[in-house]
């Protein structure tokens, strides 16, 4: 609501001859200037129209408003450069340090997570574009999220085009983010930022398959572990003995197998209601290889040398694994694409067959997202109430 | 559409806004009692309070589609928990697990992240993104086409992003919509400055006869500047530009702004008056480093080629030292002013024996430095009239009540670009939506839109 026009100067003609003879003109040249400053509370505000016969132009609310704004909310006026200034810390009086993070008083599960610091930013450009390291080692190393390492990456580049086109930046105004909102900075030491971690780097999403709860009887003497769980979740018939006993002489294997082939998972059900067994949380995970580091560390705690060997040969199979599995989906797609671009021409155009399948066609031939006028399935783009908006945008 | 994002104070809502109306409405905000109140009027209540927060702009009957009850969450794993069980004993003895494994996690704020579907609209991630300084404006900026989404321009608010997604706002709006408003004298002077570039360019656009007229004022300005010129030379500049620049650097809070402004102004015609003498016209580009360069050059080389005329100098310095001890007595300490003469002696020598090396570099670091941060000040914050905000820029009031920056976004302000990286989850103990209503409310909302009332 923009602020309404206080018309507080008080226009009384009598005012000067009923106010005492000795400063007249003073009393008078002080009062707008009184009145004209926020800054005083509503009682101060009320007694400089003490004569006036005009409703006041302030609520009772408003009133109370600018009060509360001139005492208690003038520390949240301006910011405190370095630390966070949210209404929480001054409604919980007990200066809790959690007070400091949140910024909803009643919410007490939102909190101001930290962003990054310019220079860990700059850090995970220069590891990988300069230095060529692979996403995946470098959100392991500095503790960030690969998705977010991607997107630093991306945001980078950009900025640095930007710099190299002339285009205006908004430096003032990116500093002053950085001084309100807490940050992570980049350690003296690369490997704090591994102890102490932007963000959990090994988020497992909740699958939907564990929503319902399963009453599952086992006998007491079986191990029933998370792969056994995962299986039972899917509805997918028990392991073998042999397969058991097979996974638990080298689980490391076994969970990387399924992690650098994922098409190759097994599949319950039949028809529509084909599915991927719900694999064990140790496959799941963004960081699978990080838990056979573990257990080679736990096993040789003090070879230090060793571990950090089998760590980066760990590192550089599932490296492999997944660009051969890029190249291969590279290559698939390119094969079902006829690209042609005549002679003279700016444009390059590319076919693609059509394939009728349960993703496009869906199950009985009439999705909407197959391309082409099929019979017997009507077109509803004129229609009214469609959605215009575009749902993706191509880069 | 019409905005009815009002921020009442008789009857309290909770909008996507950083005005001080809306912080002491939130300042002021209490769980709604339920003790007297049929558990539909609970809800009613609930609902009607969060969706006043939540996608006001969105028609009610759009949200009740949008609306998902199965919510995203994610637990954090640690790899070395994995690594040491499989699992097992999560279901060893009866079925409860063994003995002693009695830490309960967190519980996970599901009904905090009802709204979870409306982030993902283009809007709303610009406002959490710290672009605007509420969703409307952000609506606002989207419409009137400020916005692109990797990189093509997108007009329709409702966009819902998909993770990966990079999205921009034209960094000049984003600087209006999170500065301090002008106040009127600002405005004032833009207007004036507005009416002054158009008359000067009737002017060049008329003949040149009349050019001549209007430019005696010109000249007796130009006059002074010279004069100005003559009588400066090189080291009282450098002093001079050092004493102001060391104050603009000092950034202390008991300067009044009027005169903080004033001293900026000075110190950028100081700088341009030093680079207009430069007969190269690349300096008068934003170019920094080139300008930096250049000043130091000149101001080097400008000594070497006068060393005859050393004895006006001293004059000249007296002079100075008394300018500066005057100027600095104000505010800064004797201390201050020390820097200033090292590297004016430096200067000296460097001047009277050029080709020897002087080690300038331990006296002067810090002087270069100060210069330097004063030049990028300027550079980067400059005073600027015609810009629709207060210049200098600063945050607009009660804008760090609001500043918090969710996870599910990566934001490089200097380009003021983001990253749509995923959907918003919830994890043990907390919810990736910014909501600021408490868990009753959050619970109420979302019973409310399971439709089972």
């Amino acid at each position: 609501m923009p602020p309404r026009v206080q018309n507080q100067l008080v226009t009384n003609s009598l005012l000067p001859y009923l106010s005492s003879s000795s400063t007249p003109t003073s009393t008078i040249s002080k009062i707008p200037t009184q009145c004209s400053s926020s800054s005083i509370p509503s009682t101060s505000r009320r007694t400089c129209r003490p004569f006036s016969s005009t409703v006041a132009s302030q609520t009772k609310l408003r009133n109370e408003m600018f009060t509360w704004l001139s005492s208690e909310g003038t520390a949240l006026k301006n910011h405190v450069p370095g630390s966070t200034n949210y209404l929480t810390q001054f409604k919980e009086r007990d200066e809790q340090p959690a007070g400091r993070t949140r910024p909803f008083p009643l919410n007490q599960n939102f909190i101001s997570e930290s962003i990054l610091s310019e220079e860990l930013r700059n850090e995970i450009y220069d590891r990988v574009v300069n230095q060529k390291k692979s996403v995946r080692a470098v959100s392991v190393d500095l503790g960030v999220d690969m998705r977010r390492v991607g997107a630093v990456v991306r945001l980078v580049e950009l900025e640095k085009r930007q710099k190299q086109q002339g285009k205006s930046l908004a430096l003032p105004y990116a500093r002053a983010i950085h001084e309100m909102v807490p940050t992570t900075p980049l350690y003296e030491d690369t490997r704090d930022n591994r102890s102490r971690p932007h963000e959990s780097i090994n988020d497992l999403p909740v699958h939907k398959l564990t929503d319902p709860q399963i009453f599952y009887p086992v006998s007491e003497s079986r191990q029933f572990n998370r792969v056994d769980a995962g299986r039972v979740f899917s509805a997918a018939p028990a392991l073998e003995n042999k397969q058991v006993t097979n996974t638990a002489a080298d689980p490391a294997e076994v969970i990387s197998s399924i992690t650098q082939n994922p098409s190759h998972i097994e599949k319950v059900g039949k028809g529509a209601a084909e599915q991927q067994v719900l694999q064990p949380a140790d496959a799941r995970i963004p960081h699978p290889h990080l838990i056979a580091h573990e257990r080679f560390r736990q096993s040789n705690p003090n070879e230090y040398r060793e571990i950090y060997k089998a760590y980066s040969e760990r590192l550089r199979q599932e490296e492999t694994a997944e660009k051969e599995r890029k190249r291969l989906a590279k290559e698939r797609r390119e094969q079902q694409q006829t690209k042609v671009q005549p002679e003279s021409s700016r444009f390059e155009f590319r076919f693609k067959d059509v394939v009728v399948s349960k993703e496009t066609t869906g199950t009985d031939g009439r999705g909407s997202k197959a391309p082409g006028i099929r019979y017997g399935v009507p077109s509803y783009e004129r229609k009214k109430g469609q959605v215009k908006i575009p749902t993706r945008v191509e880069v | 559409m019409r905005n009815r994002a009002t921020t009442p104070l008789s009857k309290p809502k909770i909008r996507q806004s950083w005005s001080k109306y809306n912080l002491f409405n939130l300042q002021r905000l209490r769980n709604p009692p339920t003790g007297s109140k049929t558990f539909f009027q609970q809800k009613w209540t609930a609902k009607s309070m969060a969706r006043a927060y939540h996608g006001e702009q969105v028609r009610e009957s759009q949200w009740a589609r949008m609306f998902s009850r199965r919510i995203r969450s994610v637990v954090p794993m640690s790899p070395a928990r994995l690594a040491q069980d499989d699992g097992s004993g999560m279901s060893a003895g009866r079925g409860a697990g063994v003995e002693g494994t009695k830490d309960f996690p967190r519980l996970t704020p599901f009904t905090q992240m009802t709204f979870a579907p409306l982030e993902r609209r283009l809007d709303v991630a610009i406002f959490r993104a710290m672009f605007a300084s509420s969703a409307r404006q952000a609506r606002q900026f989207v419409v009137h086409g400020a916005v692109t989404v990797n990189g093509k321009q997108m007009r329709y608010p409702g966009y819902l992003l998909n993770p990966g997604d990079l999205f921009q706002v034209d960094p000049e709006r984003v600087m209006y919509a999170t500065g301090a408003p002008k106040d009127k004298h600002e405005r004032r002077e833009g207007r004036v400055a507005r009416r002054k570039s158009a008359e000067s360019q009737e002017t060049e656009a008329k003949e040149e006869g009349a050019a001549e007229e209007s430019g005696e004022k010109k000249d007796a300005e130009s006059e002074e500047l010279g004069q100005q010129r003559e009588n400066d030379d090189p080291r009282e500049t450098l002093k001079v530009l050092l004493a102001q620049a060391k104050n603009i650097m000092a950034g202390s809070k008991d300067v009044l702004p009027a005169k903080k402004k004033q001293e900026l102004r000075g110190f950028q015609k100081a700088v341009k008056r030093v680079l207009s003498r430069s007969d190269s016209s690349t300096v008068l580009a934003d170019n920094l480093e080139s300008q930096f360069s250049e000043l130091i050059t000149l101001l080097k080389a400008k000594p070497a080629e006068k060393k005859d005329a050393k004895r006006s100098k001293r004059e000249q310095s007296s002079e100075d030292a008394k300018n500066v001890s005057e100027s600095t007595s104000e505010s800064a300490t004797a201390s201050e002013s020390q820097p200033g003469e090292a590297l004016t002696e430096a200067f000296r020598q460097a001047a009277q024996n050029p080709e020897e090396e002087v080690d300038t570099s331990e006296l002067t670091e810090d002087e270069f430095d100060v210069l330097k941060r004063a030049l990028v000040q300027m550079r980067d914050n400059p005073i600027d009239s015609t810009k629709p905000y207060a210049t200098p820029w600063r945050p607009r009031d009660y804008m760090s009540a609001f500043a918090f920056i969710p996870r599910y976004l990566e934001v490089n302000h200097n380009i003021c670009a983001a990253v749509y990286l995923r959907h918003p989850v919830a994890r043990p103990g907390s919810s990736e939506v910014p909501t600021p209503f408490g868990e009753p409310v959050g619970t109420a909302a979302f019973a409310w839109y399971l439709r089972r009332r």
